[in-house]
């Protein structure tokens, strides 16, 4: 396992390598750099930006500046300096990072919970009443973006709530009062302003695997070893969780690598639908402000995201299907 | 003069049996999806609807008063029934009025007993079809500037939003599939050169193309917009947008044409071709790019929908489409503005969602059937 570890990080660096410097030279592109917003901020004195300037290294050529930027990035974690916050990236990054993936998390749990148990139920009770209801339904959720119907829902919400008074959380990450709350209590409050955009995120993704997760099963229980089992008097249960699903979802464990950058960009919009502070406002925010090293950091952690969630799911892969020798 | 007519003694000659293109298979198949011609069907009437949308639209994209300020009007309905006699005329609205309520220091809006009846061929704003057919007829208004038919309401500005919704079909409709049109054909591009060449220019296509993916949609987008500046010209953005969703859609397509064209050279109608003495951009144009024909008509056609959910997500989040243009994405932003809790007391600002979710399900079922039609082993 180790080796093919070893071998899956090698493998990755040079992707990180070119990404960071394509992301670099679109940064560069922009007119101005990092320095303008800076230079037209009154409370920056020209010393700082002198400072600055040559803390950059600013004032050498683009490839010097490349290689500083990565010297700073991989031996002091140093992504710059966050012009809007004057905060180092990474401190003002990762607390967003953090709670974007608080609501990535629980939105996979519920992206499963809801894929899996349709999918495999229309797999088994094909053409039935059920399987086209939720067909249908499911057709219909596919053309729906997500932010739109997070603000469906959060309307509903609202008649609710006019309704009967309940105080239903749509804002936010935190109810006010949460610095005073018990520890216990803070987890609860944060968890309760996760479950509605938690749960949208995961109903507009979910259309899509469940249609994929019946197609393969469909595709499997048609096979031969399929009917062997049957036939050899394995109960129905067993045929269709251990023997078909197991080998249904091989696909599916493949793709997983994909969904954890995936779904924190995917959670993008309901992000800001929700007014979570998660990534995206931030990021938005930072275009406005022109806050360049900011976008960069957030799309290098990205990046880096993306390529552990590919070696996971490589490794997952292995662990699913003996068929893959590893190492 | 009587004819003699000799009955044929021979039994008469059968039509030879015509093969059938793999394009004519797949088109008796598609023919007989239903769902797929309701589908396809109804994105060309909502192609009708964009390109006469300025003629079907009541108002004009961003026509607005500013002394008369109707901010978030209400829906007016349509009334055919006079209230004092009861009796059928011809259709009207009520104009409204605005008054503070001094409780809630909301305005609020109140029809008054003012009709404004609603002709059909009113003269209005005058706008330009397709950009060269000059007009000013618009089927349905009341023709008077102060009182006009809200059938969808009107928005923050207080412009009417069924317009701007009609308007912003244009624009919704034309980024998804041109973008997705442009990246076909990069992607093509790129993979045929990277097969045909190999060698370095192969590895630095390929490498780009993953490249490309491993950086994360959303951001990769916000960053390439962020190149820009942000008050950009309108019409500019919307060729940025384009071409940035353009851009970083062609690496799959790319990648597989590659490996079908690596696969294909080997093969041997192309040595065949090769032997005959055709020229390299003769076997590759004639003969190799056309075994990518089926993979390319299913994945554009299910390539739109996605590209202009996309699209509306983009223009919601503000760096897609600008005033004074929409998109049906950025007319969903004001959903937002001063704050969601004023939502209910505005519900018509979703009415354009509902426009992308059409759209996105009709073109959906054009390209799930395409696909079926193109599958062999879905022939019935």
């Amino acid at each position: 396992m180790i080796p093919f570890l070893l071998r899956r990080v090698v493998q990755s660096i040079p992707t990180l390598f070119l990404a960071s410097l394509l992301i670099f030279f679109v940064i560069q592109l922009a007119p101005g750099d990092f320095l303008t917003p800076a230079k037209l901020n009154p409370n920056i004195s020209p010393e700082q930006i002198a400072a600055l300037e040559s803390n950059f290294g600013l004032d050498r050529h683009p490839i010097e500046q490349y290689l500083l930027w990565m010297k700073n990035m991989i031996f002091n974690l140093n992504f710059g300096l966050s012009f809007q916050y004057q905060q180092p990236v990474l401190d003002v990054a990762i607390p967003r990072v953090l709670n974007s993936l608080w609501l990535v998390l629980l939105n996979l749990i519920f992206f499963y919970a809801i894929a899996i148990p349709l999918g495999v139920f229309g797999a088994v009770r094909q053409n039935s009443l059920g399987d086209k209801a939720v067909n249908v339904v499911l057709y219909f959720l596919l053309g729906f973006p997500s932010f739109f119907l997070a603000l469906i829902v959060i309307y509903f919400i609202l008649q609710i709530r006019n309704a009967t008074g309940w105080d239903i959380p749509i804002n936010g990450m935190t109810s006010n009062g949460f610095d005073a709350m018990a520890p216990l209590e803070k987890v609860w409050d944060v968890l309760k302003h996760l479950l509605i955009p938690a749960l949208v995120l995961a109903i507009s993704d979910a259309a899509g695997l469940t249609r994929v997760i019946r197609g393969l099963m469909l595709e499997v229980m048609r096979s031969d070893y399929i009917r062997t089992a049957r036939a050899k008097g394995v109960s129905e249960r067993t045929a269709i969780w251990k023997h078909t699903f197991r080998n249904a979802i091989l696909p599916i464990v493949a793709g997983i690598g994909g969904l954890l950058p995936a779904a924190i960009s995917g959670a993008g919009l309901t992000e800001v639908v929700f007014a979570y502070p998660g990534i995206t406002p931030m990021i938005l925010d930072a275009i406005n402000t022109q806050d360049l090293y900011l976008i960069a950091g957030f799309t290098v952690l990205g990046t880096v995201l993306l390529v552990i969630g590919n070696a996971l799911s490589d490794i997952l892969l292995a662990v699913v299907d003996p068929r893959i020798k590893v190492g | 003069m009587t004819r003699v007519t000799t009955v044929p003694t021979s039994t008469p000659v059968k039509a030879p049996v015509r093969s059938q293109s793999q394009l004519s298979v797949a088109w008796g198949q598609f023919r007989k999806n239903r769902l797929a011609q309701i589908g396809g069907t109804m994105i060309i009437l909502l192609y009708l609807m964009a390109i006469f949308a300025p003629f079907l639209a009541p108002d004009g994209l961003s026509n607005y008063s500013t002394s008369n300020i109707t901010r978030f009007h209400p829906p007016t309905p349509v009334n055919f029934r006079d209230p004092e006699t009861g009796a059928f005329g011809r259709p009207f609205v009520f104009k409204y009025t605005q008054q503070l309520n001094m409780d809630t220091f909301v305005n609020e809006f109140k029809p008054s007993t003012e009709k404004c009846p609603i002709y059909f061929g009113v003269r209005g704003d005058s706008y330009r079809i397709l950009g060269l057919f000059p007009g000013n007829l618009h089927l349905f208004g009341t023709g008077q500037p102060d009182c006009k038919v809200y059938l969808m309401g009107g928005e923050d500005l207080g412009r009417d939003l069924l317009s701007r919704t009609l308007y912003a079909s244009q624009i919704s409709l034309t980024i998804g599939v041109a973008a997705v049109l442009i990246s076909t054909l990069i992607g093509l591009f790129m993979g045929a050169m990277a097969a045909y060449f190999g060698g370095f220019v192969d590895t630095v296509i390929m490498r780009l193309v993953e490249v490309l993916a491993s950086i994360p949609t959303l951001f990769l987008l916000i960053l390439l917009r962020s190149v820009f500046p942000k008050e950009i010209n309108p019409i500019l953005a919307l060729y940025v947008i384009l071409g940035i969703l353009a851009f970083i859609n062609w690496g799959g397509l790319a990648r597989v044409t590659r490996g079908q064209l690596l696969s294909v050279r080997e093969q041997d109608f192309v040595s065949a071709a090769r032997s005959l003495g055709a020229s390299d951009n003769r076997i590759m144009i004639r003969h190799m790019l056309p075994t990518m024909t089926t993979y390319v008509i299913v994945t554009t056609s299910l390539a739109i929908p996605a590209t202009i959910l996309t699209e509306s997500g983009l223009s919601f989040l503000g760096i897609g489409a600008v005033e004074p243009y929409a998109s049906w994405g950025s007319l969903l932003k004001q959903a937002q503005d001063g704050g969601l809790s004023s939502l209910n007391t505005r519900p018509w600002v979703l009415i354009p969602g509902f426009f992308i979710v059409f759209t996105v399900m009709c073109f959906q079922l054009l390209g799930d059937g395409l696909r079926d039609a193109f599958d062999p082993r879905k022939r019935s």
